[in-house]
C-alpha cells in the first residue's frame, strides 16, 4: 500500500490572473480510495481536469508510475490507464446501455475500419461484447442493456457512468462528485460499488464537495482551499483538523 | 504611382464603408440570436431591388427609395425572426438551414419578379469630385461613405445610451443571464433582426446605382462578410468595422495590382488562418460557438 | 425476427425493380435516373460525414474534386476510366485529409464557416487556373466510360440505361460499404463522438482522429460520385459544384433525416420526384429554388426528424411485434 502510483507536484493552474490551483502537491497510493475535498471554488475540479488531461497545467507536473502525463491530451492520459467520469450524468444518452459500455471497450479493442469492412474483427467484437455484458452484470445493469441510456433512473445513470470507465480496465479511476444529488439509498449502493472496484485492484481518486459522504469510504483525504493544499491524512485526522473545520465553517458563513 | 495609391485608397474606403454596414448587422444578429444568417447577403440584394423598383421603375426620388429599402428590409428581418429564428431558438443549425432556405426563396422571388438579368440603376448624380487628374471620387461613393459613418455612429450611440441598446448588448454577451434579468429575448431578437436587416438594406440601396444589381449579388457579399466577421471576431461590432476596413484595403490593393480572384483567395485564406490560430478573431474575446 | 428468406426476398424484389425501372421510363427520365443514382451516393456520403456531429459546407466542392481529378487523369495520362474514377475518389479523400488539419481545429459554427471557405478557395482555384483546370469554362470532352460486353449483354455507356446500371452497381456497393462501417465498432465510435465528445475522449477515443476518419471516408465516396458524374456528362466546370448544389445536399439530408442510412436517400428521391415530375409537369422549373427553400424551412420547423421518422413509424406499426431493434433506433437531427 505504499507505492506512489500517481504523483502531483507543484501544480499551478492559472486562468488569466486567477490561480485556481496554486502549488499543489500530493500523491495517490496504489490500491487506495483517495478523496480530494474542499469548499466551493477550492480548485478541486480544476485539479481533476488537469490530471485527466482536460487542461494543460500552467506549471508543475503530474506523474503516473514516474512517467510525466501532464500536458497530454485526455485520450492519451486514458490510454496510460487513467479514466475519468464526469459530474452529473454525462452519458451517451441517445445510445443504448450496452452501446455506452461498448464505447468504453475502445481502449482494449481498438477498432479498425478495414477489418470492420472485411469482417476480420469478429473475435474482437465478440470479446468486447462479452466484456461489456460482464461489466453490466457487475453493476447490476444487464437486464437494462437494451434501454436507451437517457431513460434510466438517476442512480442507474451514475452506475452506467462508472461502468463505461470500468470496462476500459483502468489502473486509476477519477470520479468527479459521484455522490451529488443522490439520496441515502443511492449513496450507499454507490459506496459499495466503490469498495467492489477497489477490491478489483482499481485505485480510485474522488473529488467531492460533500465532506460527510466521503469520510466513510476514503483511505486518505487531501483537503484543498483557495487552490492550495490545506491538509492531508486519514479521515479521522481530517475530521479533527482545526484548519479544515475553519475552512468549511468559514465558507458556510460566506454562503449564509 | 502616388496617384494610383491614392485612388486605390479611396476605393478601399468606399468598399470598407458598405462592408461595415453589412458585417455589423450580421455580427449583431449572430450575437443576439446565436444564429448565422446565411440570407444576410440576400437582404442586401433586396435593398438594391427596392431601389430598382421605386427609383428606377417608378421614377420616385432616390432618397425615398433608400428610406423605403431601410424600412422594408428591416421588416423582412423581423419576418425572418418571427417565422424561423424565433421558433428555432435553441437549434442554431436549424436556424442556419432555415436561413439558407429563405435565401433561395428571396432569390427565386426576385428572379420571377425582375428576371435574372442585370438591372441597371440610373446614376443619381454624375458629379465627381476631382482631387487630381487621376484621383477622382464620385459623389455617390462619397454618399455611401458618409451614410455608413452616420448610420454606424447612430447605432453606436443607440447601443451605448438607450435602454434597448443596453439590453441588446447584455443579451449578445450572455442570453441566459440577460433573460434572467428580465430582458425579453423575443423583443431583443426582433430589434436585432430589424437593425441587421435595415443596415443590409440601406447598404444595398446606397450601392445599387454603382454596381450591377442581379438576384445572385448576395453571394460574393456574404462571403466577404464571413471573412470580415471571422477576422474581426464574431462577438465584436467594433471588430467587424476594423476588419471591414482592413479587408477592404487588402482586397482592393491586391485587385488593383494583381487580380480579383487572387484577392478573393487571399481573403479566404486569411480567414482560414484566423480560424486556425485564433478562432475568436483578432479583436473578439467572446467565444460563443 | 423476420425470417432470413423473407429478407432475401425483399432484397431480390428491390433488385428486380431497380433492373426493370429504366425500361418503364422515357429517355429524359432515364437521364434523370442516372443523376438521381449519383446524387444518392453524394447525399449518403454526406450523412456519413455528419455522423460525428460536424456539418460541412464543402461537400459539393469535394465531389467536384473527384470529378476534376478523374477527368484530368484520363485526359492527361490516358488512364482507363474505371481506374481513374477510383483514383479520383482517392484524390478527393486526400484533399479532405489535407483540409482536415486546419478544419478540425474548429468545431460547430466555425467548422461550418471554415469548410465553406476551404471549398470556395478550391472553386476559385478552378476558376483562376486555366492550366490544368480550364478556368470558368472547365474541362470539356472528358473520356466516356468505354463500352464493354458481358456475355450477351452489351453496354454502350452513352446510353443512360447502361450508365444507370453501371452507376447503380457502384453506388449500391458504396452504400453497402458505408453500412458496414456504421454497423461496426468504428461506426459506434462515430456516434459516441457525436453525442458526447468529452466522454468519448475520456475513454481513450482520439476524437479528432475519428472526426478526420469520417470526413476523409465520406469525401472519398463524394469524390466517387463526382467521377461518376464527370464521365457521364463529359464536362465539368466550377459552377456545377457551387453553393446551390451544397444547398440541395443539405435539403435532401434535412428533409430525409439523418438517423438512418436510408433517410437522406429518401429525401433525395422524394425531392427529385417533386422536382422532375411535379415542377416540370406544371412548367414551374423556375420556381425550383423557391420550392426547395420552402420545403427546407417547413421541414426544419415541422418535421425535424425528417421523412425517415414517418417511415420508422410506419415500419413499427406494420411489425409492432418483433422487429429487431436496430431498425428503429433513432438518432435525432444534430443540433436539435
Amino acid at each position: 500500500m505504499s507505492a506512489k502510483l500517481l504523483e502531483v507536484s507543484d501544480l499551478c493552474m492559472r486562468f488569466g490572473g486567477l490561480a485556481a490551483v496554486d502549488n499543489l502537491s500530493f500523491a495517490v497510493e496504489k490500491g487506495a480510495i483517495h478523496g480530494v475535498i474542499g469548499p466551493n471554488g477550492a480548485g478541486k475540479t480544476t485539479t481533476f481536469n488537469v490530471i485527466s488531461g482536460f487542461y494543460k497545467p500552467t506549471a508543475g507536473t503530474v506523474r503516473l508510475r514516474g512517467e510525466t502525463i501532464s500536458g497530454l491530451r485526455m485520450y492519451e492520459v486514458a490510454r496510460r490507464g487513467i479514466v475519468r467520469t464526469f459530474q452529473h450524468s454525462t452519458l451517451f444518452s441517445e445510445m443504448t446501455v450496452l452501446e455506452n459500455v461498448l464505447v468504453g471497450t475502445h481502449l482494449n479493442y481498438r477498432p479498425n475500419i478495414f477489418a470492420a469492412i472485411v469482417g476480420w474483427d469478429s473475435d474482437d467484437r465478440r470479446a468486447a461484447r462479452a466484456k461489456s455484458e460482464e461489466t453490466l452484470e457487475f453493476f447490476g445493469l444487464l437486464e437494462r442493456a437494451g434501454d436507451r441510456a437517457g431513460d434510466l433512473p438517476h442512480g442507474h445513470q451514475r452506475a452506467l457512468g462508472l461502468a463505461i470507465a470500468m470496462v476500459a480496465r483502468p489502473e486509476v479511476m477519477l470520479l468527479d462528485e459521484p455522490f451529488t444529488g443522490m439520496n441515502p439509498e443511492e449513496t450507499n449502493s454507490m459506496m459499495s460499488l466503490m469498495f467492489k472496484l477497489r477490491d478489483n485492484g482499481v485505485t480510485i481518486l474522488i473529488v467531492e464537495h460533500d465532506m460527510h459522504a466521503i469520510m466513510g469510504i476514503c483511505d486518505v483525504i487531501t483537503v484543498m482551499n483557495f487552490g492550495k493544499l490545506l491538509a492531508k491524512g486519514r479521515p479521522d485526522e481530517i475530521r479533527r483538523d482545526p484548519a479544515v473545520i475553519e475552512a468549511y465553517l468559514g465558507s458556510a458563513r460566506d454562503v449564509a | 504611382m502616388v496617384e494610383l495609391l491614392a485612388q486605390t485608397g479611396l476605393n478601399a474606403i468606399y468598399a470598407a464603408a458598405y462592408m461595415s454596414l453589412i458585417a455589423v448587422g450580421l455580427v449583431l444578429v449572430f450575437g443576439v440570436l446565436g444564429v448565422i444568417n446565411f440570407a444576410h447577403g440576400e437582404l442586401f440584394m433586396i435593398g438594391a431591388y427596392v431601389v430598382v423598383a421605386i427609383y428606377a421603375d417608378f421614377q420616385m426620388p432616390y432618397v425615398l427609395a433608400a428610406a423605403a429599402a431601410l424600412v422594408f428590409v428591416g421588416a423582412v428581418g423581423i419576418l425572418m425572426e418571427r417565422t424561423m429564428f424565433g421558433p428555432l431558438r435553441d437549434n442554431p443549425l436549424g436556424g442556419l438551414v432555415a436561413s439558407i432556405g429563405f435565401l433561395l426563396i428571396l432569390q427565386a422571388l426576385v428572379s420571377v419578379q425582375f428576371g435574372v438579368r442585370m438591372e441597371h440603376v440610373p446614376p443619381v448624380t454624375q458629379d465627381v469630385i476631382v482631387i487630381s487628374e487621376k484621383v477622382r471620387l464620385p459623389v455617390q461613393r462619397l454618399a455611401v461613405i458618409i451614410a455608413s459613418i452616420v448610420f454606424l455612429s447612430l447605432l453606436w450611440i443607440f447601443l451605448r445610451k438607450s435602454k434597448f441598446g443596453w439590453a441588446l448588448r447584455a443579451s449578445a454577451q450572455d442570453r441566459e443571464a440577460a433573460s434572467l434579468q428580465g430582458i425579453s429575448i423575443t423583443r431583443i431578437s426582433i430589434i436585432a433582426m430589424f437593425i441587421g436587416g435595415a443596415l443590409a438594406g440601406i447598404a444595398g440601396a446606397l450601392t445599387a446605382p454603382l454596381i450591377s444589381v442581379n438576384p445572385h449579388m448576395g453571394h460574393s457579399v456574404i462571403v466577404a462578410a464571413f471573412i470580415v466577421i471571422i477576422v474581426g471576431g464574431v462577438g465584436s461590432l467594433e471588430g467587424a468595422v476594423v476588419a471591414s476596413i482592413a479587408y477592404a484595403f487588402v482586397h482592393t490593393i491586391i485587385t488593383t495590382f494583381w487580380d480579383g480572384v487572387i484577392a478573393d483567395i487571399v481573403g479566404l485564406a486569411l480567414m482560414l488562418a484566423v480560424l486556425i490560430i485564433k478562432p475568436t478573431g483578432l479583436f473578439g474575446t467572446a467565444d460563443r460557438a | 425476427m423476420r425470417s432470413v428468406s423473407g429478407r432475401v426476398g425483399i432484397w431480390l424484389l428491390l433488385a428486380a425493380v431497380l433492373v426493370l425501372l429504366p425500361h418503364a421510363l422515357s429517355f429524359s427520365q432515364q437521364e434523370i435516373l442516372v443523376f438521381l443514382t449519383i446524387n444518392i451516393l453524394l447525399v449518403a456520403s454526406y450523412r456519413l460525414l455528419t455522423l460525428t456531429g460536424e456539418w460541412s459546407l464543402g461537400h459539393a466542392v469535394i465531389m467536384g474534386v473527384g470529378a476534376y481529378a478523374s477527368a484530368l487523369y484520363t485526359k492527361e495520362f490516358g488512364i482507363f476510366v474505371p481506374v481513374s474514377m477510383v483514383l479520383g475518389a482517392c484524390t478527393a479523400a486526400l484533399v479532405a485529409m489535407i483540409l482536415s488539419y486546419p478544419l478540425f481545429r474548429m468545431k460547430g459554427f466555425y467548422f461550418l464557416i471554415g469548410s465553406f471557405a476551404a471549398g470556395e478557395i478550391i472553386r476559385l482555384f478552378w476558376n483562376r487556373f486555366r492550366e490544368p483546370f480550364g478556368g470558368p469554362k472547365g474541362i470539356k470532352r472528358i473520356d466516356p466510360m468505354p463500352d464493354f460486353d458481358i456475355l450477351v449483354w452489351q453496354f454502350d455507356f452513352f446510353e443512360p440505361v447502361s450508365y444507370y446500371y453501371f452507376s447503380a452497381v457502384v453506388v449500391g456497393a458504396s452504400l453497402w460499404l458505408m453500412w458496414r462501417i456504421e454497423r461496426s465498432p468504428v461506426g459506434l465510435t462515430f456516434h459516441a463522438v457525436h453525442w458526447q465528445d468529452k466522454l468519448a475522449e475520456a475513454t481513450g477515443v482520439n476524437v479528432r482522429a475519428y472526426r478526420t476518419l469520417a470526413f476523409v471516408v465520406a469525401s472519398g465516396f463524394a469524390g466517387l460520385s463526382g467521377a461518376l458524374l464527370a464521365h457521364y456528362i463529359g464536362a465539368v466546370n466550377p459552377n456545377i459544384f457551387d453553393l446551390e448544389l451544397m444547398v440541395f445536399v443539405l435539403t435532401w439530408t434535412i428533409i430525409g433525416g439523418t438517423a438512418t442510412i436510408y433517410g437522406p436517400v429518401i429525401g433525395c428521391i422524394a425531392l427529385t420526384i417533386v422536382n422532375e415530375i411535379v415542377l416540370r409537369e406544371f412548367g414551374l422549373e423556375q420556381m425550383r429554388p423557391f420550392v426547395y427553400g420552402l420545403l427546407m424551412i417547413v421541414s426544419v420547423l415541422f418535421l425535424p426528424k425528417g421523412l425517415e421518422s414517418l417511415v420508422q413509424k410506419g415500419l413499427a406499426r406494420i411489425a409492432s411485434s418483433g422487429l429487431d431493434r436496430d431498425m428503429g433506433r433513432e438518432r435525432e437531427t444534430p443540433g436539435s
